[in-house]
Parts: C-alpha cells; sequence; structure tokens
C-alpha cells in the first residue's frame, strides 16, 4: 500500500495532451529536415555533374575552331532547373506512384527542352577519330593549318591495347590474389605476421617514386617499350591491396563448410575451388572490377614505359590528342574523352550490385 | 558400420595437450554421447575420427585397422555440424548430392539416391531452394541428409541439436534416434546436453579436460556416478552436495549428524533433490522458495547445511515458502564420495539425521 501511494504522488492529475498536435509537428519537422538534407546534397553534386554533362555536351555539339561557350549555358540551364525541380518532386509527393509519376514528367519536360534549346547545335563529327587515323590533319584542315600534325594510330588499336592490360593484369592480380589471400588466411606459417604487415607497407609507397628504378630494371630486363612490361609493373603494384582485402573476404567464410567438404570426399583443391571460392564470388569481382579500371586509366607507366606509337594506350592516345588539337578543336578532345569513358561507365553499371556489397564488407550466407 | 577404437591417442595443439590419453571403444551399429562441458576436448575428439585432425599420438582404428593417415575424403565418414555447415551457393539437391560427385555416381543413380535421403528426412519438396530460405530445422535435416547420401560407416553428431528450439529439438531428438536405428550406423554425439545424451545414445562417454570420466549409459551415470563431477553434471535440477567430516560411524556437518557406514574422513554426500522427501523425522529446515516446474515443484530449504533443493511431485504446493518442514531421504538413494580423490565410495550410505 506504502508503495502505491508514492506511485499515486508521482502523477498528481491528468492533463489532456493534444496528440494530433504534437504529431503534426513532428511531421513538419521531419519534412524540413528531409527538405535542408536534399537542398545541400544537390548543392554539393552539381559541381561534380556539371563537368560530365560538359563533357558530353561539348563532344557532341562543338565545332572545329569555334571557342562558343553559349551551348554550355543553355544546356546549364535545362539541367539546373531539371535537378531542382526532380528534388521539388520528391518533396512534395505524398506516395511512391506520384514521385514517380512527378519525375518522369520532369524528365520528359527536360528532354523537350534540351532538344530545342541544345538540340540544333548537336552533331556527331567530333568523333571523326573512330573511323579517320589521320584525323588531325583532317581537323586542321578545317581551320587551315595542315601541317606538322602529329601522326596518330588508328584509336581502336590504342582500344585494343588498353584493353589488353587492363585484361590481363586483371586475370593476374584475381588469380594470384585470390591464391595467396587464401592461402594467408588458413595456414599458419613463419612470418605470416610481417609478411601481412608489409602488404600494407608495400601499397603505402606512392608509385611515382619508383618510376626511375622501375625504367631501369625494364631496360636491362628487355622488357621496355612492350606491354608486357607494363602489365608486370602494373600487376606488382595492384597485387599487395588485392590480396589484403580478398584475405578479409576469406577470413569471412566459415571453417565448418571446408571441414565439411574435406569430410564429403573432397580434395583440398576442390574443396578450395567448389566450396570456398563461390563464397567470396562479391570479392572477386570487385577486385576484378577495381583492377581493370585501375589498368584502364594507367597513364603514368604507360607514358613512361612505352615509346612506339603503336603501343599506345587509351590514356596515352588522349594525351597526344589534347597535345595536338587541343586550342584548334575542344570538340575532338572532349569526343575522345568520352569515347574513353564509356567502358568504365559500363562496367561499373554492370558490376554495381557487387560493389555494393563489397563496400559493406561481408559474405551473405 | 564400423567399429571404432581410439588406442591411447594423444592429441596436441602447440604447447596446449587438448587430450592426454584416449582409450575407446566403440561397437559397429551402436549410438554413443560424448557428453562434457565446453571446452573438455569432445569435439576434437570427434574431428579426429573425421579425419580433419591428426593424432598427436596413439592409434585409431575402423574395424581394426589403423587409419592415423588416411585422408577426410577416404574415410567415409558424414558429419553433421553444430552450424550445419550446408554450401550456401548450392541448391539443397546439390549439397545432398555433393559427397556422390566426389564418388563418381553415375547421374541417375546420385539423383535418385539424393532423393531418397531426402525423404528419409522428409526434405523432399525442399530439393529446388537454396539453404539461405530454409528455416533451422529444416537446414539440419538437409545436413543430415548429406551426411547419410554417402552411405557412411560412421555417422558424426557435432552438438547438431544445439540451434534448434525446445519444440523441434524434441522431434528432431526422436528422429534422429529413429532414422539411426533404421539404418544401424554407428553414431557418435557430441553434446553438453545431458537430456540429448541420455535420450539418444544406448551409451555415454562422459568426458572433462581432455580425459574419458566415466563410460555408461543414462541409469550408470544417473544412479551411480564414478565422481562429483558426473554427480554434478548429471540430473536436474542438479544434486545438493554436503561436504563433512566421517568419524565414528557418522558424517557430520556443523551440528548434524548422519548415520555411515563407510571409512573415516574428509567425504561429500550428494543427495538428489528427487530423492528427498518431506517426512516426519529428519533434517529440520525451512521453506524459502517453491518453483512450480509443471509436474513437480522445487522447493528451496533452508537448513542448517544450507540450502537444500528438494523436488516433490504433484502440480499444486502442498507447501508455502515460511513452512518448518524436516526433510529425510532412503539411504539407498544417497551417494558418498571422497573430498580428496572426487570418487565414489561403492556401498558407502548415510541415513537422515536422527
Amino acid at each position: 500500500m506504502a508503495r502505491q501511494a508514492v506511485l499515486t504522488d508521482f502523477h498528481p492529475r491528468r492533463t489532456a495532451v493534444d496528440w494530433d498536435r504534437m504529431a503534426a509537428r513532428a511531421r513538419s519537422m521531419r519534412r524540413a529536415e528531409a527538405v535542408a538534407l536534399y537542398a545541400f546534397l544537390i548543392a554539393v553534386s552539381l559541381p561534380i555533374i556539371l563537368p560530365y554533362f560538359w563533357l558530353v555536351t561539348i563532344a557532341f555539339s562543338a565545332k572545329a575552331g569555334v571557342a562558343e561557350t553559349m551551348v554550355l549555358w543553355r544546356s546549364m540551364l535545362v539541367l539546373v532547373p531539371a535537378v531542382i525541380a526532380f528534388w521539388l518532386a520528391a518533396m512534395v509527393a505524398r506516395s511512391r506512384r506520384e514521385a514517380w509519376l512527378g519525375m518522369g514528367a520532369i524528365a520528359l519536360a527536360a528532354a523537350i527542352a534540351f532538344g530545342l534549346l541544345v538540340g540544333p547545335d548537336l552533331h556527331l563529327r567530333n568523333f571523326i577519330f573512330l573511323v579517320e587515323p589521320d584525323f588531325a590533319s583532317v581537323v586542321r584542315s578545317r581551320v587551315g593549318a595542315v601541317r606538322g600534325a602529329v601522326q596518330f594510330p588508328n584509336v581502336w588499336h590504342a582500344f585494343a591495347n588498353s584493353l589488353l592490360i587492363a585484361g590481363a593484369q586483371t586475370v593476374s592480380v584475381v588469380t594470384v590474389a585470390s591464391l595467396a589471400a587464401y592461402y594467408l588466411s588458413r595456414w599458419q606459417f613463419p612470418g605470416r605476421a610481417g609478411m601481412l604487415r608489409s602488404l600494407l607497407v608495400l601499397h603505402a609507397f606512392p608509385v611515382l617514386t619508383l618510376v626511375v628504378p622501375m625504367f631501369l630494371m625494364l631496360y636491362w630486363i628487355g622488357l621496355l617499350d612492350t606491354l608486357l612490361g607494363v602489365i608486370l609493373v602494373l600487376v606488382a603494384f595492384e597485387l599487395p591491396f588485392a590480396i589484403f582485402i580478398m584475405k578479409g573476404f576469406f577470413d569471412a567464410v566459415p571453417w565448418d563448410i571446408e571441414m565439411s567438404a574435406l569430410t564429403d570426399g573432397a580434395s583440398r583443391r576442390q574443396a578450395f575451388l567448389r566450396v570456398v571460392l563461390p563464397q567470396v564470388r562479391n570479392g572477386t569481382l570487385a577486385i576484378c572490377v577495381f583492377t581493370f579500371i585501375r589498368g584502364w586509366e594507367e597513364y603514368i607507366f604507360v607514358f613512361t614505359f612505352l615509346v612506339r606509337n603503336t603501343n599506345w594506350t587509351m590514356s596515352l592516345y588522349m594525351y597526344y590528342v589534347r597535345d595536338d588539337v587541343m586550342g584548334v578543336d575542344y570538340g575532338v578532345v572532349s569526343a575522345v574523352g568520352v569515347f574513353y569513358l564509356v567502358p568504365s561507365l559500363i562496367l561499373y553499371v554492370a558490376a554495381q550490385r557487387y560493389l555494393m556489397q563489397m563496400s559493406i564488407g561481408g559474405v551473405k550466407g | 558400420m564400423a567399429r571404432v577404437e581410439f588406442r591411447k591417442i594423444v592429441k596436441r595443439f602447440g604447447d596446449i595437450e587438448v587430450i592426454p590419453d584416449m582409450n575407446l571403444t566403440i561397437e559397429d551399429g551402436e549410438f554413443v554421447a560424448v557428453l562434457g562441458p565446453s571446452g573438455c576436448g569432445k569435439s576434437t575428439s570427434l574431428f579426429l575420427l573425421a579425419g580433419i585432425y591428426l593424432p598427436s599420438a596413439g592409434e585409431l582404428l575402423f574395424d581394426g585397422h589403423v587409419v592415423n593417415e588416411v585422408e577426410a575424403r577416404d574415410r567415409n565418414v558424414g558429419i553433421v555440424f553444430q552450424s550445419y555447415a550446408l554450401y550456401p551457393h548450392m541448391t539443397v539437391r546439390d549439397n545432398i548430392r555433393f559427397p556422390l560427385r566426389f564418388k563418381k555416381t553415375p547421374r541417375e543413380e546420385a539423383l535418385g539416391r539424393v532423393g531418397a535421403a531426402a525423404d528419409l528426412v522428409q526434405v523432399g519438396e525442399l530439393l529446388g531452394r537454396r539453404p539461405s530460405e530454409l528455416s533451422g530445422g529444416q537446414q539440419q535435416r538437409v545436413a543430415l541428409a548429406r551426411a547419410l547420401v554417402k552411405e557412411p560407416q560412421l555417422l558424426l553428431l557435432d552438438e547438431p541439436l544445439s540451434n534448434l528450439d525446445a519444440t523441434l529439438r524434441l522431434t528432431m531428438r526422436t528422429e534422429i534416434k529413429s532414422i539411426q536405428q533404421k539404418l544401424g550406423v554407428t553414431t557418435v554425439l557430441v553434446t553438453h546436453d545431458q537430456i540429448e545424451a541420455t535420450t539418444m545414445a544406448d551409451r555415454i562417454i562422459c568426458m572433462r579436460d581432455g580425459r574419458i570420466e566415466q563410460v555408461g549409459t543414462a541409469d550408470d551415470l544417473y544412479l551411480r556416478p564414478g565422481s562429483l563431477f558426473i554427480a554434478g553434471f548429471i540430473g536436474s535440477p542438479p544434486v545438493n552436495l554436503i561436504a563433512g567430516q566421517a568419524a565414528d560411524g557418522a558424517v557430520r556437518v556443523g551440528r548434524v549428524a548422519f548415520p555411515f557406514n563407510g571409512t573415516p574422513g574428509s567425504v561429500t554426500i550428494g543427495l538428489r533433490p528427487e530423492h528427498l522427501r518431506f517426512a516426519e523425522a529428519g533434517l529440520p529446515g525451512r521453506i524459502t522458495q517453491t518453483e512450480p516446474m509443471g509436474r513437480e515443484i522445487l522447493y528451496v530449504v533452508e537448513t542448517d547445511l544450507g540450502h537444500l533443493r528438494v523436488l516433490e511431485h504433484g502440480a499444486s504446493a502442498a507447501h508455502a515458502a515460511g513452512d518448518p518442514v524436516k526433510i529425510g531421504f532412503s539411504p539407498d538413494d544417497s551417494l558418498v564420495f571422497n573430498t580428496a580423490t572426487e570418487s565414489l565410495m561403492t556401498g558407502a550410505r548415510v541415513h537422515p539425521p536422527a
């Protein structure tokens, strides 16, 4: 009884609570927070979106010898209101269906506005390099000065070189890294801890510092100005980090399923290939994508170690195009840029699902 | 089907001796349980059987042949792990079929055996699913089917029921036992749960700190525990242990004297709660707590010897907290241990104090 008395003292009387008013206040607070958050995100993302947008716009609209920026401002006039309208639609919409409808309408309006304001200026002439190896002379002839143009190799040749470097590098890195990481994850051996530590230290080296010794090494081995030399150097630099990432994935695979495979009649190698490796599929794919893109965008080593223009990669091609026709034709430079960008973009979009899982970092059971 | 023998088996990990000296024979077709607290080496002995660990010394025999050097994959042992260890990237069908792939079983025959194994554990309708789409009980059944599909000579179960809820555990206990009886496969169950061990196994091997403490049937362990450890480990609610001094035909604990027929020295009396009863005469005490457990009621009684647990049959409490009672028991139910060696003094009995 005494305890009850204390409790009633604690709640002397019940005041009427206006639940509706409190709910309304919470609702408007949530909405205001969302509005502020999205406004901030748009403000910081516009400077990131805009260069890519302009790159594409220039590639499809610029004309030789004409330094005209009007089309950029007109395209921006479409993009910025469209982004803001998207944001407003997301804010105002009360259901998912309304949001999709609103965004669809805005996208349609933006497309029409873009067609009207920018459409007449669009053309494909800047992509001449895809069909005309000696495009530099053609471009120069448009403005009158033909002499002194660099002799460019076929762009598809450079494209194939890039593909070869990135592909061979990816295959080597993924193979070696998954085997090494599996061993580091599962076996105890002298020097294991030291090896793991040195993997990270190796990755900490700025690669540029090693350009000169690498150059000498390749020269003496006889691999200077060969794609194989560049591939070996890239593999060596990419391996430590790839091993480290893959080890994390292997560590997350439970011992149980491996032991189970062994008692089920598998050899150590069969257990690795059939049971363990499929568990780290996401890690392998992530390593594939990152290594491929690293090889695709490689610039410093190819610039240093490759000389002949038949060995040019896309990054070198891009560099020399900029060197030769920049100031004459921004359009062609941008078009090469767009062409260079497309494979990376396709790869990222295709592998996005797995890359997202990698950042979370686990193996799902 | 195999007869398994451990001969002076030793297992060390680095400097740590997990199993110092193990000698044990498991008969063909027998269902034995290895029971012990966690870290007592029971899983290690299971992995020794499977061939995942190799013994540091001693001999392991299957049907009289030394198999120390035989690889895990050649031992034809089926194992169900505590985590089930299903292969997440394969369907149930591929999981169960996995062991047959290495035996080069023809496709038709393999699929037939997968179907039969799946039907045996009632997962026939789940063959197309992935492990992540199964409940815990279903995963357990699939793991069992995978262990059985290769017709193993030895079936090993590593805490197979510990991840299931209580009702399912009961069903699976019965099912595993009936499957084992139907197939007659030699089976070793590792568990820390005494109920699992006593209900399923023909024989129980009680382990402690890597040593076999006692081997026997459920009755042996319950009625004649060889040591204090086993008396305390087997039985729920746990046994009441009372330490005292035996001299002049009585065990004295403080002012209380239990008439005693054994040799003098430090002894520990073990009295199971279900063997104690409220009587006209006996050890006086006062009930401090009643715990209804369904068919039985557990009373906690405060006495001069400390708190004793008394288990009485009946759904409703005959006594309430605060009631003064006297505790009696039959001398035949009493257990007396030598406190120094912790071993049972065979034939020694105590009587309730007068």
